[in-house]
């Protein structure tokens, strides 16, 4: 019974899998300073942000890739990717009706209709979006409504022109580029990303989302997000990602930048659905991603979801550094992993103002011959009085191919810190699946409900938007894979 | 710069010293060939090594060592040792087993406990068999060191069906008066349906310079043999020790250690158990009580490579001073180990403002009908429970010292030897006054 469900879940192809048919502007394939200049004319970009591009380059040339995860991969050839790859034809656009009806098209089988957003607006649950394709940012809905409210959302691209003193003071604080071997190749390559602002007292009326895709062959998708909370405001923020079906490894590269001053809150949230790989474990996306927030004054809040279903290597630990005194830190994962994906993911909460609170809940669950990994670490600094931190990493395991690993690192420097962290790896319990068959639900159903149960404290804390896709996305990630 | 300098003269002198001697040391040189080709190739590990990202080993290696090391104490330097009368005592003076020093006249049949020099001549079958075959020199470079340097250390065999009644006490002594590194290599087999409890202690006597004791001990336990194991470490603050248990166990097997570190201004345990057959049970405990500079780093690895097997694991740690104290636990269950049940546990009390507590509970998990689990907790002393027994008219010191005390008896009780738990709690007693 199990071998059958799991051949038919093996079988099952990646349904986001299409490619659009946009005629694409590349940059010749290949990474030296030529390139980056490149990109930083074809931007249009300040000096000084040439010079920072530069400056991460050096940098970069002078490191060595990780190989610290619990993933094995083939390295990517940083030579073989193509850096900038913009959807033509680019021009300014103002509404809708101006989009390429291609690209339109897509969103739609993405499942993100922005016309019905549109004919929706003044619905309580409309959500603003900005749209990366490939590495430039297409559209922005709803910009006119929120800058009404002072509120900036704008393509990275866009911030740097209008903007550039928010820019220019608040980039690379909280992921410098001297980071990690991705975090400097992004802070040289990156070619577009969200930018959001969040003025003082203004709580955000509505969801702010970006949707990425990768769409153009043989490109790495390099994007940068910096989001700013300043006093007493409020902003959630989701993310989505998908990508075309395609033989070869593609390279995604994010850096995401966080600060939330005092009295602030930030909540962000991703539903990360890049393409897996076949069955075979060929092709599928690289997702090596800088997450960070700085909880930068007192009684600041940032938070992080995650739903991680897609990508063939993930490497991502979302991060928070807890500086303000009374702030808190939150994290909040599903990963998922099936036939040959690993995902090696987890968090850092890095305790230094007084009175300041984390929790981690992470869940894993691994099918096929994947492997799944949390890797987190929790540090009290000296001096970070009545630190506290509740973590719980829960592995599911389905068939006896798969690995569920957890690696928690804990350095605590304050007698007054309390820090506890829980583990437990089991398979779901033949004794909750008969308890479920003996009432009439059938074996795949059980098992959805299980696992939906399993996950429910961390799918509870997504927005109504995406909780309802990343719950879709989930029985659909593991659609009979034990039996 | 200098850094790099000062670990090749290490190494080169380690290179020379080897080269003179490994003719007259004991076993198969070839053996002793690879182990320090390994250990050239590793080198002392920095921070940067992963499983020692806690420890500055080559910082305290960077000063002058010797490997060379005579000096021969006396029965009545060392009387204050003996915490059991009733017992088999092995001294291991430096890496070297004393026979003088030793009490071990009357050995039961099916007992045989001899030098490791020795065995590898007189018990060449034995010894041929399991020495060297479950620590792998490729996996550490202090393994590879000891391997390849290793002068003595004790052999000890127990025969098959038999039931040793007294504890096989070793001793490991350091007394040195220049800086040195010694290499005491233990080798214990015990055969099937055996039963023998075994003690360990590593302690200085008279020492007035730096030793880094660089101990390991092979235990084989062979199918349904039940074995006793238990640590006390408690040198002075001249003794640095890395201490290696490499312990295989067969089918139905019990092994049960324990580890007690009271003082020593560096220890690292890095304890590894094979579950290699089905059936297996394995308890793991450890107690570390750190004060001023100390630097205590426990390390474990359970592998479960079969179904069907069991390993407890308990480490608890009071932590004062400036001392920094790392438990690194990782449980590792195979492809084929179904059926297993893998439960690990650290639990840690913070007393002062400038201590240090990292831990590090992994799993690693590649097969799906396990159940595993592991918790860490870390915090300063429950004040309601210090509030409860002040308003009984405890004063606050004695109700602290009575709470820290319950903590540790979790592990100090599951000491079977009457004697050896009186010892240590009187040890822990003195501790919190």
């Amino acid at each position: 019974m199990a071998n059958e469900i799991l051949e038919e879940k093996i079988n099952e192809e990646y349904k986001y899998g299409f490619v659009t048919d946009i005629e694409a502007d590349n940059a010749p394939k290949g990474l030296n300073e030529d390139i980056i200049r490149f990109i930083s004319k074809k931007k249009n970009e300040p000096d000084w942000m040439l010079e920072y591009r530069l400056k991460a380059f050096r940098y970069w040339l002078t490191l060595e890739e990780p190989h610290w995860a619990h993933v094995s991969y083939i390295k990517p050839n940083f030579q073989d990717i193509i850096y900038y790859s913009a959807p033509k034809p680019k021009k300014v656009l103002n509404s809708l009706d101006e989009v390429d009806p291609e690209l339109l098209k897509t969103f739609e089988k993405l499942g993100i209709s922005i016309e019905e957003q549109k004919r929706l607006s003044g619905v309580e649950s409309r959500i603003a979006v900005d749209i990366i394709m490939d590495s430039v940012s297409v559209k922005t809905t709803f910009k006119e409504v929120l800058s009404e409210k002072g509120i900036i959302f704008c393509s990275f691209g866009e911030a740097v022109q209008e903007h550039p003193e928010l820019v220019k003071k608040y980039m690379s604080t909280v992921v410098p580029y001297t980071d990690n071997f991705y975090a400097a190749l992004n802070s040289a390559v990156f070619t577009d990303g969200s930018f959001c602002y969040i003025p003082k007292g203004v709580r955000c009326p509505m969801e702010l989302s970006t949707y990425f895709r990768i769409n153009s062959a043989g490109t790495g998708q390099f994007e940068r997000t910096l989001i700013i909370a300043d006093e007493d405001s409020y902003v959630s923020y989701l993310e989505g990602c998908t990508a075309p079906m395609r033989d070869e490894n593609q390279l995604h590269a994010a850096v995401v930048e966080l600060i939330a001053h005092k009295n602030a809150e930030i909540k962000y949230s991703t539903v990360q659905n890049w393409y897996p790989g076949d069955k075979n474990g060929k092709g599928g996306i690289f997702n090596f991603v800088t997450k960070r927030g700085v909880c930068l004054e007192d009684n600041s809040k940032i938070s992080w979801t995650q739903v991680e279903t897609g990508s063939a290597v993930t490497w991502k630990y979302p991060s928070v550094i807890l500086k303000g005194d009374n702030s808190v830190g939150e994290f909040y994962s599903v990963a998922v992993t099936n036939n040959y994906q690993q995902a090696d993911t987890g968090t850092k909460m890095m305790h230094l103002g007084k009175n300041t609170r984390s929790t981690i809940i992470s869940k894993g669950i691994s099918a096929g011959f994947s492997n799944n990994s949390y890797r987190g670490l929790v540090r009290i600094a000296k001096g970070a009085t009545n630190a506290r931190n509740f973590s719980q990493c829960d592995s599911l395991l389905m068939g006896d191919k798969c690995g569920a690993h957890t690696f928690p690192y804990i350095e605590i420097k304050d007698k007054t810190a309390v820090v506890e962290h829980e583990a437990t790896t089991s398979k779901i319990g033949e004794d909750q699946l008969f308890y479920c068959k003996q009432r009439g639900i059938d074996n795949e159903k059980a098992i959805g409900l299980i696992v939906n149960g399993y996950c429910k404290e961390v799918l509870n804390k997504l927005p109504m938007e995406f909780a309802v896709e990343a719950q879709k996305l989930l029985a659909v990630s593991l659609e009979g894979s034990v039996g | 710069m200098e850094t790099i300098t000062q670990k090749n003269t290490l190494k080169d002198k380690v290179i020379s010293e080897f080269e003179s001697s490994k003719n007259s040391l004991f076993g198969n040189t070839l053996l002793r060939e690879q182990a320090m080709e390994s250990f050239y190739k590793q080198g002392i590990p920095s921070r940067k090594h992963e499983e020692y990202k806690y420890l500055n080993i080559d910082l305290i290696l960077k000063g002058d060592f010797s490997l060379a090391l005579n000096k021969t104490l006396d029965r009545k330097q060392i009387a204050h040792l003996e915490i059991l009368n009733d017992a088999y005592v092995i001294t291991i003076e430096n890496g070297v087993f004393i026979e003088e020093l030793s009490k071990l006249q009357d050995l039961p049949k099916g007992l045989i406990i001899c030098s490791l020099a020795k065995a590898s001549k007189d018990h060449s079958s034995v010894f041929e068999k399991q020495y060297a075959q479950s620590a792998d020199v490729n996996a550490d470079a202090f393994i590879a060191l000891n391997t390849a340097m290793a002068k003595d250390g004790v052999f000890v065999h127990v025969q098959r069906n038999t039931l040793i009644e007294k504890p096989i006490y070793i001793i490991h002594v350091s007394s040195a008066i220049q800086n040195s590194i010694i290499n005491p290599r233990n080798l214990i087999v015990v055969e099937s349906n055996a039963q023998v409890k075994i003690i360990e202690s590593y302690e200085t006597v008279d020492s007035t310079a730096k030793v880094f004791n660089n101990a390991l001990t092979e235990i084989v336990v062979e199918e349904s043999a039940v074995v006793d194991h238990y640590k006390i470490q408690d040198e002075n603050n001249f003794g640095y020790l890395l201490n290696t248990t490499q312990i295989i166990q067969k089918g139905k097997s019990v092994f049960t250690t324990h580890t007690f570190t009271l003082s020593g201004s560096l220890v690292r345990n890095n304890l590894n158990i094979v579950l290699d057959d089905e059936g297996i049970e394995s308890n793991l405990n450890g107690l570390y009580l750190t004060n001023e500079n100390q630097v205590v780093d426990n390390h474990t690895l359970v592998d479960h490579r079969k179904p069907k097997c069991n390993s407890n694991e308990l480490y608890k740690g009071i932590i004062d001073g400036k001392s920094t104290a790392t438990f690194n636990g990782k449980i590792f269950v195979r492809k084929d180990a179904q059926k297993t049940n893998a439960f690990q546990s650290n639990k840690n009390i913070l007393l002062s403002d400038d201590g240090t507590i990292n831990t590090k509970p992994q799993l690693e998990i590649y097969a799906d009908d396990v159940k595993c689990s592991h918790g860490t907790s870390t915090g300063k002393l429950d004040e309601e429970k210090v509030f409860y027994l002040r308003a009984r008219g405890l004063s606050e010191t004695s109700a602290k010292k009575l709470l820290m005390h319950a903590f540790a008896s979790e592990v100090v009780d599951t000491i079977k030897i009457d004697a050896l738990r009186d010892y240590v709690e009187e040890k822990i007693s003195k501790r919190f006054e």
